[in-house]
């Protein structure tokens, strides 16, 4: 085990949960997750809202184009101008949030106006107050995401990745898009859209479209979508991503090649052991919903 | 030798896209109505998950670049399976703890591993929610042949593109070229394997108890057909230097 290939290991894993935690509270601002339908649905059932809707693409190919780009552009700084690491990512990541924030106006513009039928107005003060978080949020994400994909790649024992570092950003870009489209989404569209409803129960079908929309103080928008997924959804995806990303390396850093493979199955079962244990938790505190 | 390597490429790529192919019918995913707790398995589309698992399956096979066949492929297994597994735990997490909601589906009477009672615990209106003991299982496994898959295709386009490029190219050193070109082609015969699969799934699926997967030899014969297919792409664009 070498203590600086742990070391950076470690410093992966930490910029995994940074990064999943900041895409999943952006995809949520930005309804640009699976939840996107209610908003999508809500002016036909009579709610016209002030929420920012740009899903004209999942977040799995959607952060995989901005992880590209940031990782491209980072690529270049690094060997054409040999700038310092922290700098070239940074750079990625700038010319990245800029390209996300340019889809951002047009997919939401596109979105809107497709609900105009329905009486939907475009609120140009609410796309323009959810810019910034979006765009912030997108810059630490992808900014995470290439530093992770940089340090795989570092010429040190147990890690030196193959893969350049471009591709390498695509395909966790992709994945943490993934993994934010299936775990942090879940509490935007279960509870911040449908906050109204009693808590503990799925969302019957009849009730699909019938979003909250009032926050609070005033009308719901973007930014109290935000606020409120940064409270659970958000940091549990960060953990996910970090989870992942940490010990799909930590375990052949520990354990050796074959140790390694062998740990990673090991981990599989208790996850699998561990998943039946939260099942039997909610089934027993919860009860069932009807005899 | 040059029939048996190109032979050897476009098994190797059909063998691991039909894996994929096969793998993506286990994983549950209920699609959009998932992420409002209406439906059960993990809330987001089929292909999307599946790749994310896949992709997460390559990056850790690559890592073992250079070690025998079986290696990459474990290390692509542990990887795929560690995703899907992670990422079901997580949303059960936030379907419990964040939404209070019990864990259930709508396809079966009682869990195909548990055993346990699931109608009562489905909310009215419902068709079931997050993720329940079985489909957990079935998405495990569907991680793990879409692992092997991944690492076995990534496995094949870098020993043919070992073959075909010996030479720096535009001052690019010739092994980086190789995992680059080899990575690109993994991710192809994924994604497509992936989409072919999930036109066959059709949606929503909570994996091997799903009345859907009985479509599953129907979409191992099509992601076959398209796998020898592009098997030969493949060797094409190798540059036929085999």
């Amino acid at each position: 085990m070498d203590p600086i290939t742990l070391g950076v290991v470690a410093l992966m894993g930490a910029a995994a949960t940074i990064a999943g935690a900041t895409e999943d509270i952006e995809t949520d601002i930005g309804s640009e997750s699976n939840p996107n339908s209610q908003v999508q649905l809500a002016p036909q059932m009579g709610h016209l809202h002030r929420f920012i809707n740009k899903a004209t693409s999942g977040e799995p190919v959607a952060y995989g184009v901005w992880a590209g780009v940031a990782g491209s552009v980072a690529y270049l700084f690094l060997h054409l101008f040999n700038l310092n690491p922290v700098i070239a990512i940074a750079a990625g990541a700038s010319v990245a949030a800029l390209v996300h924030t340019i889809y951002t106006v047009t997919s939401h513009l596109g979105r809107i106006v497709g609900q105009s039928q329905f009486g939907q107005p475009v609120y140009w003060d609410a796309l323009t107050q959810a810019l910034g978080p979006i765009a912030g949020h997108g810059f630490i994400a992808n900014f995470s995401i290439v530093a992770v994909a940089y340090l795989i790649t570092l010429p040190i024992e147990g890690l030196a990745h193959p893969f350049p570092l471009p591709l390498l950003a695509v395909m966790w870009g992709i994945t943490l898009g993934a993994i934010g489209s299936s775990t942090g989404d879940v509490h935007y569209g279960t509870e911040s859209e449908f906050q109204q409803y009693p808590f503990g129960g799925g969302i019957p079908v009849a009730n699909h479209g019938d979003i909250n929309i009032k926050s609070s103080v005033g009308i719901k928008n973007s930014i109290d979508v935000g606020n409120f997924c940064a409270k659970f959804g958000g940091p549990l995806t960060g953990i996910c991503f970090g989870l992942l990303v940490f010990i799909s390396f930590w375990i052949t850093v520990i354990f050796g090649l074959y140790g390694g493979l062998v740990a990673g199955i090991i981990i599989v079962l208790i996850l699998i052991i561990l998943n039946n244990r939260i099942e039997v938790f909610a089934r027993k505190t919860y009860g069932p919903y009807k005899e | 030798m040059v029939i048996t390597a190109i032979l050897t490429l476009i098994i190797a790529v059909a063998i691991g896209g039909i894996l994929i192919g096969g793998g993506v019918h286990f994983i549950p995913v209920g699609g959009a109505p998932a992420a409002m707790a209406t439906a059960t398995g993990v809330g987001t589309g089929t292909a999307m998950l599946a790749a994310g698992g896949g992709l997460t399956g390559l990056i850790t096979a690559a890592s073992m670049t250079g070690q025998p066949v079986y290696i990459v492929c474990i290390a692509g297994a542990v990887g795929g399976m560690l995703m899907i597994a992670l990422t079901m735990l997580i949303a059960n997490i936030i379907y419990v703890y964040g939404c209070g909601i019990v864990p259930s589906s709508a396809k079966v009477e009682k869990d195909i591993i548990t055993g346990l009672d699931q109608e009562k615990y489905i909310t009215p209106g419902t068709e079931g929610h997050g993720v329940p003991t079985g489909c957990f299982v079935s998405g495990v496994i569907g991680g793990l042949f879409g692992g092997v898959g991944g690492g076995l295709v990534y496995w094949a386009a870098y020993n043919a593109l070992a073959e075909a490029i010996t030479t720096p190219i535009l001052g690019v050193e010739s092994n980086v070229v190789i995992a680059g070109l080899a990575a690109i082609l993994g991710v192809a015969v994924f994604f497509i394997n992936a989409v072919i699969a999930s036109y066959n799934i059709g949606g929503t699926t909570e994996g091997v108890h799903d009345p859907k997967f009985k479509r599953l030899p129907r979409g191992v014969l099509a992601s076959g057909v398209a796998s020898i297919v592009l098997g030969i792409f493949i060797y094409l664009i190798v540059g036929g230097a085999l």
